[in-house]
């Protein structure tokens, strides 16, 4: 854990400045008529592949932004080019 | 002199003659006779000077004999004087494990030996030498294990007879002043690393220096120099030693001049490469520095990477006699610390390194009976060869040491020829062994170089470099010291013109302009590699190694040691490999290879080739094993740190301090626990309920949240319908997770258009702006969430009393007319503070807190304890509120919530607006899904049956008071169907209550409960108890009303 994430807005940081906030999986479903599986299946359930993914950070000990950013699980380093999207 | 401050070139010049034992103190002597120190050995006094390690000093006092081995407790000696081996591990000032090979000699240091009793030339266990029959390779998983119950026995036994140093828990041994110095942190950032401080490395330094880039050099040794430091041999016409203080000179120089540029560090070995070039190591405190040992990391761009190279031990016979040591050793106690290695001498070697060496020693007296060197006819260095054969010491050219003599110590040794048949044998007390020199890897496995044997310099090297890293120096296989210096040009160089690009790109992106000057510094760094390039490649490149795997006549009766730290000898790799674990990676597991201090920093290679060789495999097929960090060993005092307590304070700190609280850590606070030595806090509670308490509730979390959107992210994570929240009046809710566990409860009040005030529990006041940030991320909300929680103090004040209080210290109406309970008002206290002011029951007791700017907390407190004085008022701490609020039923997360439960679980299912499934409340499906589902556990309240006096006679419950304490298990028909969150025993009721979570329908109100604990282990106790609807205590609510 010693990798660096780019904040939006503060540029590249460690990453022990940031708290992770899980893969990206899509806003959360439409509550109106979601049943009880198809909610638990977005709560509880990722596809871990090993090649680079998207996810969300959360810049805490800086300027206090969620982004987007892409990492790769295997090599543990953000991907070059994984611009911060707000 | 700070960190880095240290004058790296400067050589101590001989002031006083030597002292007896001790050599002339040569133009390269570091020690100073001039300032004898005075130490003890095993408690006899003994004399080193400033300047001598540990070991330098015991050595010229004779000392030999440093320890005893792992397993067969043989007697160990001085070997390489940097450290490398386990042998010279003693307990230095109480503290174990402490390298005497590189540790700084102080006056007054108390130096005991390790893995014996007493004195380490006699140990009671060196009978064990004997026994290595039953000592085979993974004897501790195959032989000590049948019969079973024996186990215990033989671990135990070995335990005490195995082992290297033994931490002291109790006291620190003698004194504990050693661990216990001060420990620091640094945190650096660097354009380029440099990790070795020799030729190489103050090459690429300075290279990169030269391009104004910010550098930071790491060198493991107390001195820059690396190779050079010792070395008197000319080059050039000038004196090896002095090219390296030419070098050393210039890059201190380049530091003087801008040193918030160029850093150096001595006494700082690297412990590792991280992800993106985080370097990590620590530095030895020395001379004046503030600290012990000082722990840093350094985030680098690019990493230059110059360790230099170690001996490559030989393996033969005997190979572990004190006497038998490494060529970089011996030359070092005599060049560098003017101690006489030996009288008589043996070489056996693989390197010209060697060679120049023994002709070294032999000019300051050593009498030198034979070299053998490794190589064949006509690969040395002639001219070295010359000035050898010129004083008459006969170089044996493809001959090796086959074994060393001697019992305690060395006495005689065998050469024999590689190839062919014949021996010599030579008395000697010294035999200075080794197969040549190898890289030190153990940086470039670190940053995750891969790598392999290169069959032309007989060492590992990489294949391939990490973006960003760069090589430079001898580890590369270049001996000419100008071919040392043009690598760690280029190297330095190549560093300079990647960090140019990686900025250039950042600035491509941040605006695409500026092409043409950033092609400009593009042509420029291309330029200076390319010319470093030529300049490097018109030297000598690397020269041939040594490729020998093991002494002549290996194993005949004799231990030959691979591993010295594990006492892990070449019969016991032929045993592993014959057992099927022939690759290092496994032969490490099986046969403990390689795990001691060492980590294959030393052993690695010899290991990987000899495992080849049995495979049948040609010696390009060892294959390096992973070495880990640390590299280098720091203490664990510095890994520990120096451990400061961070924590918050409340503005009112100093005032209940003033009063006698107890203070406890709470979250990230310290907070008021107790007012006296009365842990259930009797007297606090009865005067709250009677009278009026007064409570500091600063750390409570309090938020403003406003713009077009507040609404909307407040409906999002609150649970219930927020369009309730009102001016005026306090709205109470709770937040639940995506499980529908509740995390969080609170008040939210409306103060203006799409502005809202809102308090959490003190644990969330940090993490609220993120929850609601992320549960928000998609919505593009428009809102801002301020956290006040730092800015403004709380007070809260509660009991019958509290309102003619208040009244003493305000105009404001505080009539129940008013200012109805929930209410929240805006008033002014004293002499005009103005304070939001919120009518609240968490405690049970007519209540009002007032939220006011710290800075003027102190203020209010004195007025109301002042106002109060006539009402009885007096503190009260958290573990008063935390019964008072369980006397209410009031829940606390982490008390009576917990990951199992849901909100409806706990009995607040009624804060949910369950209609609402447009604002996608957090937690609501997970509601839904859950609130039918049976066997969930559920809260309850409980009176247990009796007084609730403990037999006793305390009112603290727990095992053997028939009354049960928090965390009982309730059990029905000898199963576990649930637990005790809060039990107390109420004076105002003249019970004990309580609250559990138990599975639903398992026993219903007015049911019993089996609640279960030991009395002792294995002595179970049983008490009963009868569910009853909380809250407890003033069950229709009216006083907070009153």
């Amino acid at each position: 854990m010693t990798f660096r994430l780019t904040c939006p807005v503060c540029g590249k940081r460690d990453v022990y400045e940031f708290t992770f906030g899980g893969q990206e999986r899509g806003p959360r479903p439409t509550q109106e008529g979601l049943g009880a599986e198809e909610h638990f299946r977005w709560v509880q359930f990722r596809l871990i592949p090993g090649e680079p993914r998207e996810e969300w950070w959360y810049h805490g000990q800086g300027c206090g932004v969620w982004f987007r950013t892409t990492r790769d699980p295997v090599a543990n380093r953000e991907v070059e080019g994984g611009d911060g999207d707000g | 002199m700070g960190m880095g401050d240290r004058d790296g070139a400067g050589v101590v010049a001989d002031r006083a003659g030597p002292p007896e034992g001790r050599l002339p103190g040569g133009p390269t002597c570091r020690v100073d006779f001039s300032r004898p120190l005075d130490f003890t050995f095993l408690g006899r006094p003994v004399t080193g000077f400033a300047g001598d390690t540990v070991a330098s000093a015991l050595y010229a006092a004779g000392v030999r004999i440093f320890g005893r081995s792992l397993k067969y407790h043989r007697p160990r000696g001085l070997y390489s004087m940097d450290g490398e081996s386990s042998n010279t591990l003693m307990r230095i000032d109480g503290v174990p494990n402490e390298c005497a090979e590189t540790t700084e000699l102080r006056a007054g240091m108390s130096v005991r030996a390790q893995n014996v009793r007493g004195d380490p030339r006699r140990d009671v266990f060196g009978f064990l030498d004997a026994f290595d029959r039953m000592m085979p390779a993974g004897f501790y998983y195959r032989v000590f294990h049948r019969p079973r119950r024996a186990w215990p026995i033989f671990q135990n036994g070995l335990r005490r007879m195995a082992g290297t140093g033994v931490l002291d828990p109790v006291g620190f041994g003698d004194g504990g002043r050693a661990e216990s110095g001060v420990r620091a942190e640094r945190y650096l950032n660097a354009d380029v690393a440099v990790i070795g401080g020799g030729a190489g490395g103050m090459a690429a330094a300075l290279a990169a220096a030269e391009s104004g880039l910010r550098v930071c050099l790491f060198e493991r040794r107390g001195w820059l120099g690396g190779h050079l430091d010792w070395r008197t041999r000319d080059f050039d016409g000038v004196a090896l030693h002095r090219r390296g203080e030419a070098l050393a000179a210039r890059l201190l120089e380049a530091r003087s001049r801008s040193p918030e540029i160029v850093k150096v560090f001595t006494s700082s070995p690297v412990t590792g490469v991280w992800g993106e070039n985080l370097v990590t190591g620590f530095t030895v405190g020395t001379g004046d520095d503030p600290f012990r040992e000082c722990h840093w990391e350094c985030r680098a761009e690019t990493v230059v990477v110059a360790a230099g190279c170690m001996d490559r031990p030989l393996v033969f016979n005997q190979n572990d006699r004190p006497g038998v040591m490494q060529v970089g050793a011996a030359w070092r106690l005599a060049r560098t610390y003017a101690v006489r290695p030996g009288g008589v001498a043996v070489f056996s070697v693989g390197d010209d390194l060697g060679l120049e060496a023994a002709a070294d020693l032999a000019e300051l007296g050593v009498e030198i009976r034979a070299v053998a060197d490794a190589r064949e006819v006509g690969r040395q260095d002639a001219e070295l060869v010359a000035a050898l054969e010129e004083r008459g010491i006969p170089v044996l050219s493809g001959w090796a040491a086959s074994r060393a003599m001697g019992r305690g110590q060395v006495k005689a040794c065998e050469l024999r020829p590689l190839n062919g048949t014949g021996s010599r044998r030579f008395r000697c007390d010294l035999l200075v062994a080794n197969a040549g020199m190898q890289p030190r890897i153990g940086v470039l496995a670190s940053v995750g170089a891969r790598l392999a044997y290169c069959s032309h310099t007989h060492g590992y090297r990489p294949i391939e470099l990490p973006p960003g890293v760069f090589l430079a120096g001898s580890m590369t296989g270049l001996r000419d010291p100008r071919s040392i210096e043009a690598s760690g040009r280029l190297a330095g160089h190549g560093a300079v013109t990647c960090c140019l690009d990686g900025a250039q790109e950042r600035a491509g992106k941040a605006a695409a302009t500026g092409g043409r000057e950033a092609e400009a510094t593009d042509r420029h760094g291309a330029a200076s590699v390319a010319t470093a390039r030529r300049d490097a490649d018109a030297l000598p490149g690397p020269v041939a190694g040594c490729g020998i795997r093991h002494g002549p006549g290996i194993g005949r009766g004799a231990k030959a040691f691979v591993d010295l730290d594990e006492d892990g000898t070449y019969k016991n790799v032929v045993e592993s490999a014959r057992q099927g674990f022939d690759v290092p990676e496994l032969a490490k597991r099986f046969g403990g290879f390689g795990l001691g201090p060492g980590q294959y920093r030393v052993a690695g290679q010899n290991l990987a080739m000899i495992m080849a060789e049995m495979r049948g495999d040609p010696v390009e097929a060892a294959t390096p094993t992973t070495m880990r960090p640390p590299l280098a060993p720091p203490s664990l005092a510095t890994v520990a740190g120096p451990n400061h307590d961070v924590h918050k304070r409340t503005p009112l700190h100093g005032e209940l301090a003033g009063l006698g609280a107890i203070f406890r850590r709470a979250g990230a606070w310290e907070r008021a626990r107790h007012f006296s030595e009365d842990r259930a806090c009797r007297d606090e509670i009865r005067n709250v309920r009677r009278n009026v308490g007064i409570l500091d509730s600063s750390p409570l979390g309090k938020f403003r949240i406003f713009g077009p959107d507040a609404l909307e992210a407040l409906q999002r994570v609150y649970i219930s319908d927020m369009r309730g929240a009102r001016r005026g009046r306090c709205k109470y809710s709770a937040m639940c997770n995506d499980m529908g566990q509740l995390v969080d409860d609170g008040l939210v009040v409306r103060e203006g258009e799409n502005d809202y005030y809102l308090t959490t529990s003190s644990g969330r006041a940090g993490p609220t702006v993120e929850w609601f940030r992320y549960h928000t991320r998609y919505d593009g909300w428009d809102y801002n969430l301020v956290n006040l929680t730092d800015v403004l103090g709380s007070l809260n004040i509660a009991g019958p009393n509290a309102r003619k209080v208040l009244d003493r210290v305000t105009d404001s109406d505080v009539s129940n007319g008013g200012f109805p309970y929930l209410g929240c008002r805006r008033i002014t206290i004293g002499d005009g503070v103005e304070a939001r002011c919120l009518r609240l029951g968490f405690v049970g007791e007519l209540s009002f807190e007032l939220h006011v700017p710290s800075s003027y907390c102190r203020y209010v407190w004195d007025l109301l304890i002042e106002a109060g004085a006539d009402f009885g008022i007096r503190p009260f701490g958290l573990e008063a509120q935390y019964c008072l609020r369980a006397e209410k039923g009031h829940v606390i997360i982490g008390a009576e919530s917990e990951a199992r439960v849901t909100l409806t679980d706990i009995g607040m299912g009624w804060l949910w607006d369950r209609e609402d499934t447009a604002s996608q409340k957090v937690g609501a499906p997970a509601l839904r899904a859950c609130e039918k589902q049976p066997g969930r556990m559920k809260l309850v309240g409980f009176r247990v049956d009796g007084s609730g006096r403990g037999r006793n006679g305390r009112d603290g419950g727990g095992p053997g008071s028939g009354s049960p304490r928090d965390g009982a298990v309730v059990v029905d028909g000898g199963e576990i169907v649930g637990y005790v969150c809060t039990t107390r025993r109420s004076e105002a009721l003249g019970w004990r209550y309580g609250m559990a979570l138990v599975r639903e329908g398992v026993v219903g109100l007015g049911g019993r409960l089996l609640i279960r604990q030991e009395e002792s282990p294995g002595r179970p106790e049983i008490c009963t108890a009868t569910v009853v609807p909380p809250p407890f205590y003033d069950p229709e609510g009216g006083k907070p009303r009153s």
